[in-house]
């Protein structure tokens, strides 16, 4: 008893921070899942890109007969509101996999028998995305915004539209009390490069992202995994208290502490997709050693049964020896819990009743759950997304300031090497070298970039479009438009030095011409990016095709290669080189009204600098329409991309 | 107690046979200044604040005695690993003494005493057990015969169980290979060659599965009882490890709250009033109960004093005396024993490098995307170029000058592009085991850059003359055996000017994708200067007209076109039209575009042909120069 005294002691100096400021008040759930049975193809698992790297040709990919592993066997489970489940168990236990079933996310695996059943209703993804939240195992938010900003955002996007501003306010400090995140609100939420709150703090913003609109059934992946055991301890505390609000709890664990043990309500022990324990946590030990397995002093309940049924892989005889203990574990298990009716195993009937659900008093918003939870409107998703893509992008002073500086460097390294303040100004050869050059330079930068933005975000867009957060309109809308801003003013900083630097032609006419067109055309290469990272599903598969594009557009693009030699294919590529179209525009500004001395001989004579070019095939105001049209279909590729192709992110797999 | 005692004992009956080796830290403290705020907040950002990493720490522990030490992040557990092995990066902030058998080590001793396996493994993903442990000895054990060599890497093996599986290539994240644990038992291994006595471990277990995990540690534990001293921190040790240690340290905030071997500590904390429940593991119990928590102020002072009276009990118990008796009585001692070092009898740098070359080499040879990439990018881009232009043409108004600059310009510009992306890719991950290797002074770090450089020369001479035989054939410059000769030798030069370059970078800094973008920037910045092909060189301002002389594209553009222009006689549209209504019709004959924009380079065309190849030396010497100069300075840190 003495062992208790401090344990006690914890508690009650933790009492003032038990009370509930946020509970669940829709009706009370069920999750049942009955005589489930799943099965995997590892091989459709893995992406088409891995198996090309591999050299593996397509028609072979699916045909390893191998594959198809059985990761769920016969699995029954019934779980309420108010109580919390942890499946334990070792790697390839089955529990991610069962996580999945749960919330219909099936990575190529196939449900062979059995159901899942929500309220009673086999669960659909429109039912999960009404009534559960998931949190993933890694934490998917925007870096620049603090803890406060990411939740407001959240609620504004997810919460039904009759909910007013100060309403959405009160819920956000109601999960930020809650989750207890108080001390960190106005901290920026950060990420693996960026100093921002606390791993445990991060995965704790996670999950108030989920528990904003307050779902009924949490679900949560592998929450502790690297988190040190302190603030492991303190989440599972949060989560028992979040399940005595009257919510469901279900959490996958690798090995919990004996602290954390302690703390849940029920535990399904798996093991190769084996069901080998499911009921009340403070009964397994009792249940194991009925058996004849008790668990020695000074350990760990969890641990020590989790290797008791783990397979041990090292040698073949061992790998048999624990694979038939673990079967006939998980016979056992069937065979005790035949007369139970909902399969879990309790030491003594009637405990039900002991998990009562706490009313505050202070919840006042009753929303009524099903029926007009309508989220806000598409015009309203696009401003919510647009202030939030631009608050997050301008907090990023260091990235800016590096690109600002960036554009800066080569404007200035391309301004000083043509500098033509001089005497008599640049000659023919070198103007056409430098207009090519102010058009070609920057845009590949600004691909890899975007690129490698549009990724980062990639695996968050995802999981949003998924979760049903917004649509893909108005996230499309928002993301043209945020953009630009950034795009507007880098295409300053970058042109207007050169211009001036130049010397070229000085009047702001041709000034306003020329700059337009640098605009268009850096505009296009940023489209262009913005698709292809939308089409392909690695960063580097991306880079790749941005740069085989670019290229193509580059050497097509009337200076590298004379374009009267082209020959068909090439032709075409440079009729929707946007680096072309910029090219001949800027010439035809800069010459038609110039002339030129040209020597030859003894004679000097002028000729128009249209002449000299042969600049005549094409009136200016097409080379617009031609870079807005370039644009307009960059545009739309990218928007089909992002509606046609799931945005999964290659980190996912 | 009882157990102390009898631990006790049996080292005394140990000394009569053999006096054991042992490691005594005393009072050991280690502070850093920090500033206080990040740079934005400039007020902030000028304070400077010290921060106690270290605060008297003290322990001794003795040969075949395995000690794990135990604590939450931040609490200074890697840092006084780093400490004992003389890792630390300023030494000025370092009081305290570490002795070895009682006598304190001299600056150069600490590598050759201690083996200090890291945390994060670097292998080379292509070469087996076997041979990336045959390698290792190769180049630590010099004047044994390679059948004793051989013998060896097996026992060793052996030891450590990997000798099923020696044959198996140890792979990395895209290449299938060996699983975490075996990696690190390799990393182990790699240590075992130069039998160490004493063995410090960071973190061993993290990242590994529970299953995993325990295995290691047993293993280390009998290594440790074969007589050497095992010392590793541990992150959330499962319960069943728990009587395996001999010695349990638990630091907490820079301060030692208790060492001693696990019954002594189970007494102790009992003591104190904190018994450990029997069904949770002893080690979280106390780990947690030494933690601080931040997460209130009041939290925070409540768990610290707490943290305090743990301390002072410690060091007011009996087992805290009996260590500083232990450490006093080695100090004391007649005749101190020897410090013991590693075996040690490294060959010459000449012979080291060989050895190196041939593992880069083989390692390397096993990567067949790998070497099939290597030989056909710069083929794949004169695939590109190729497709475009086709077949270049004398015709002046079919651009038979714009074409042929502005293939001479792709070929300047491309291939120091594709030397970077091979030299990116494939040395930060010998430039990890370089540095890790030097820090156990085996080598010196530029012996690792000259074998990398002396292995790319062929892949780079082949993937070159694929390259240079396709687009100069196809495309048609001037057909003539010797010119496609020169051709092939700046592209050459150039693409390994890039490649060196990269080196170059690299050896600076740590970060590959900085160096990817600073060498993009400097080439181009380079092409656009220095060639004149895009813009003419003597009307460039003064400043621009030197710098240009330093850019190697210069040299390499005018040798080509030289090369390609002298001699070249073009053509006009249709036959015999008159050339005055063209005005592109400027040249008639190649040596007029060459005196036109690149006046002498004619009589130019030997000397930068001989500039350019001397890049390459220089950058040679630069490159190991930069490498030298890392050194120093991370030596001196």
């Amino acid at each position: 008893m003495v062992n208790f005294k401090n344990k006690r002691e914890e508690r009650d100096c933790t009492s003032e921070d038990n009370s509930l400021y946020f509970t669940y008040s829709g009706k009370s759930n069920v999750l049942e899942v009955k005589e489930l049975n799943y099965q995997i193809n590892t091989a459709s698992q893995i992406p088409w890109y891995e198996n090309l790297a591999q050299m593996r040709m397509p028609w072979t990919w699916k045909s390893d007969p191998h594959s198809h592993l059985s990761v769920i066997q016969n699995l029954n489970l019934k779980v309420r509101s108010g109580q919390m489940l942890a499946i334990i168990g070792s790697t390839a236990g089955g529990k991610t996999s069962l996580l999945d079933v749960i919330t219909c996310r099936d990575h190529g695996g196939k449900i062979k028998s059995g159901q899942v059943m929500i309220n009673n209703k086999p669960s659909t993804p429109q039912l999960v995305r009404k009534c559960i939240a998931h949190v993933r195992q890694d934490d998917r938010l925007l870096p620049h915004l603090t803890v406060r900003e990411t939740l407001l955002f959240v609620a504004k996007l997810r919460l039904p539209k009759f909910f007013s501003d100060s309403q959405r306010k009160k819920r956000v400090e109601d999960v930020i009390a809650e989750l207890r995140l108080r001390q960190c609100a106005n901290t920026r939420v950060g990420n693996e490069y960026l100093r921002g709150v606390s791993g445990g703090e991060r995965r704790r913003v996670s999950i108030g992202v989920q528990l904003l609109w307050n779902p009924g059934i949490l679900i949560l992946d592998e929450p502790t995994s690297g988190l040190d055991s302190f603030t492991a301890h303190n989440l599972v505390i949060t989560l028992s208290r979040l399940a005595r609000g009257n919510r469901l709890v279900l959490l996958s664990l690798h090995q919990p502490r004996s602290d954390i043990f302690q703390l849940f309500d029920l535990v399904l022990l798996m093991t190769s997709g084996l069901t080998v324990y499911c009921g009340t946590a403070r009964d397994m030990v009792q249940y194991f050693t009925d058996l004849g397995y008790p668990c020695p002093k000074y350990s760990n309940p969890a641990d020590f049964y989790v290797d008791l049924t783990s397979i041990d892989k090292q040698t073949a005889e061992k790998e048999m020896e624990s694979r038939q203990r673990a079967n006939a574990l998980a016979n056992l298990f069937v065979e005790k819990v035949k007369h139970f009716d909902d399969s879990l195993w309790k030491a003594t009937e009637g405990d039900n009743a002991e998990t009562t659900v706490i009313k505050n008093s202070e919840e006042v918003l009753n929303m009524p759950h099903h029926s007009s939870d309508q989220l806000p409107g598409a015009l309203k998703q696009f401003t919510i997304l647009l202030s939030r893509q631009v608050s997050n992008d301008f907090r990023d002073l260091s990235t800016l300031l590096i690109r600002g500086f960036e554009a800066l460097l080569m404007s200035l390294l391309i301004g000083f090497l043509y500098y033509g303040h001089e005497k008599n100004g640049l000659s023919i050869r070198d103007t056409t070298a430098l207009l090519y050059m102010i058009g070609a330079l920057i845009p590949f930068t600004i691909i890899l970039d975007v690129i490698a933005k549009c990724h980062s975000e990639r695996a968050m867009l995802y999981h949003d479009l998924e979760g049903g957060m917004y649509s893909v309109s108005p996230y499309f809308f928002a993301k043209i438009l945020g953009e630009l801003p950034e795009h507007c003013i880098f295409v300053i900083i970058y042109g207007v030095p050169i211009y001036w630097l130049a010397n070229l032609v000085p009047e702001p006419v041709h000034f306003l011409l020329n700059f337009l067109l640098l605009w268009l055309a850096v505009y296009s290469a940023r489209a262009m990016a913005l698709w292809v990272a939308a089409l392909l599903p690695t960063l580097q598969l991306s880079a790749f095709l941005g740069n085989v594009l670019f290229t193509s557009f580059y050497l097509s693009g009337g200076f590298v290669i004379s374009l009267n030699s082209l020959w068909t294919v090439p032709f075409w590529v440079s009729k929707i080189s946007f680096l072309r179209w910029n090219f001949q525009g800027m010439m035809q500004v800069q010459f038609t009204d110039t002339t030129y001395e040209m020597t030859e001989g003894n004679f000097t004579f002028q000729i128009p600098g249209k002449l000299a070019m042969d600049l005549d095939s094409h009136p200016l105001y097409v080379t617009y329409i031609v870079l807005a049209a370039v644009i307009f279909s960059f545009l739309l590729l990218y928007y089909l991309s992002l509606r046609f192709i799931k945005q999964k992110s290659a980190q996912d797999w | 107690m009882s157990g102390t005692e009898k631990s006790g004992m049996e080292g005394e009956g140990k000394a009569v046979r053999q006096l054991p080796d042992s490691i005594s830290v005393q009072g050991v403290s280690y502070t850093v200044r920090e500033r206080v705020g990040p740079w934005w907040k400039f007020s902030l950002y000028c304070k400077k604040w010290t921060r106690q990493i270290l605060k008297d720490v003290s322990f001794h522990i003795e040969s075949g005695q395995i000690m794990g030490i135990l604590g939450n992040s931040g609490s200074g557990k890697t840092t006084l690993l780093d400490a004992i092995s003389g890792r630390l990066a300023h030494k000025g902030n370092f009081f305290g003494e570490v002795y070895v058998n009682g006598r304190q080590l001299k600056r150069e001793q600490f590598r050759d005493c201690f083996s200090y396996v890291p945390q994060n493994d670097t292998l080379l993903s292509f070469l087996t057990i076997q041979e990336s442990l045959t390698y290792t000895a190769l180049l630590t054990l010099k004047k044994r015969s390679n059948n004793s060599i051989k013998k060896k890497v097996d026992a060793v093996m052996a030891e450590l169980s990997l000798s099923h599986i020696a044959d198996k290539i140890i792979g990395s994240r895209n290449v299938v290979g060996i699983s975490g644990g075996e990696r690190r038992r390799v990393s182990v291994a790699a240590q075992l060659l130069q039998d160490p006595k004493v063995m410090l471990l960071d973190e061993p277990t993290t990242g590994l599965d529970c299953l995993t995990a325990n295995q290691l540690v047993l293993l280390l534990s009998k290594l440790a009882h074969r007589d050497r001293i095992v010392i590793l921190t541990i992150h959330q040790p499962r319960s069943e490890l728990f009587k395996l240690f001999d010695k349990i340290a638990i630091m907490s905030f820079g301060e030692m709250v208790f060492c001693g071997n696990p019954m002594e500590m189970i007494t102790f904390f009992g003591d104190c009033g904190y018994s450990c429940p029997e069904q949770s593991n002893p080690f979280d119990f106390y780990v947690d109960l030494t933690s601080v928590d931040t997460r209130s102020k009041e939290h925070e002072l409540k768990t610290y004093s707490r943290v305090q009276e743990f301390v002072s009990a410690y060091r007011n118990s009996e087992i805290f005396s009996k260590v500083l008796a232990a450490i006093e009585k080695t100090k004391r001692m007649k005749e101190l024993p020897p410090i013991p070092l590693k075996n040690k009898d490294s060959p010459n740098g000449f012979y080291q490098m060989l050895i190196l070359l041939r593992r880069a080499t083989r390692n390397l040879s096993r990567d067949k995307i790998g070497i099939v990439m290597r030989l056909l990018q710069n083929l794949l881009f004169g695939l590109f170029i190729a497709f475009f232009l086709l077949r270049l043409s004398n015709d002046m108004t079919h651009g038979a000058v714009q074409d042929r600059v502005g293939l001479v310009y792709q070929c300047v510009s491309a291939p120091p592009y594709t030397g970077m992306l091979n030299a990116v890719a494939l040395f930060p991950p010998l430039r990890a085991i370089s540095d890790q290797e030097n820090k156990d002074g085996l080598y010196k770090k530029w012996q690792m850059l000259v074998a990398y450089i002396v292995h790319f020369l062929p892949f780079s001479v082949i993937s070159v003359g694929i390259f240079s035989a396709f687009i100069y054939w196809t495309t048609g410059l001037y057909p003539d055996a010797s010119r496609f000769g020169v051709f092939f030798a700046v592209v050459l030069a150039s693409h390994m000017i890039g490649e060196l370059l990269t080196l170059v970078m690299l050896g600076m800094v740590q970060d590959p994708h900085i160096v990817q973008s600073a060498v993009v920037l400097l080439n181009s910045a380079g092409v656009i200067g220095g060639t004149g092909l895009v813009r003419t060189i003597e009307e460039m301002p003064t400043p621009f007209k030197l710098l240009s002389f330093l850019t190697f594209q210069k040299y390499s553009s005018e040798v080509l076109i030289v090369n390609e222009f002298y001699g070249l006689d073009f053509t006009c549209g249709g036959a015999n039209s008159s050339t005055a209504g063209k005005p592109a019709c400027i040249f008639t004959q190649g040596i007029q575009f060459i005196e036109e924009n690149f006046p002498g380079a004619l009589s130019r065309f030997t000397l930068d042909f001989l500039i350019l190849y001397a890049f390459i030396p220089g950058l040679v010497i630069v490159a190991i120069l930069s490498s030298i100069l890392r050194e120093i300075i991370t030596d001196r840190r």
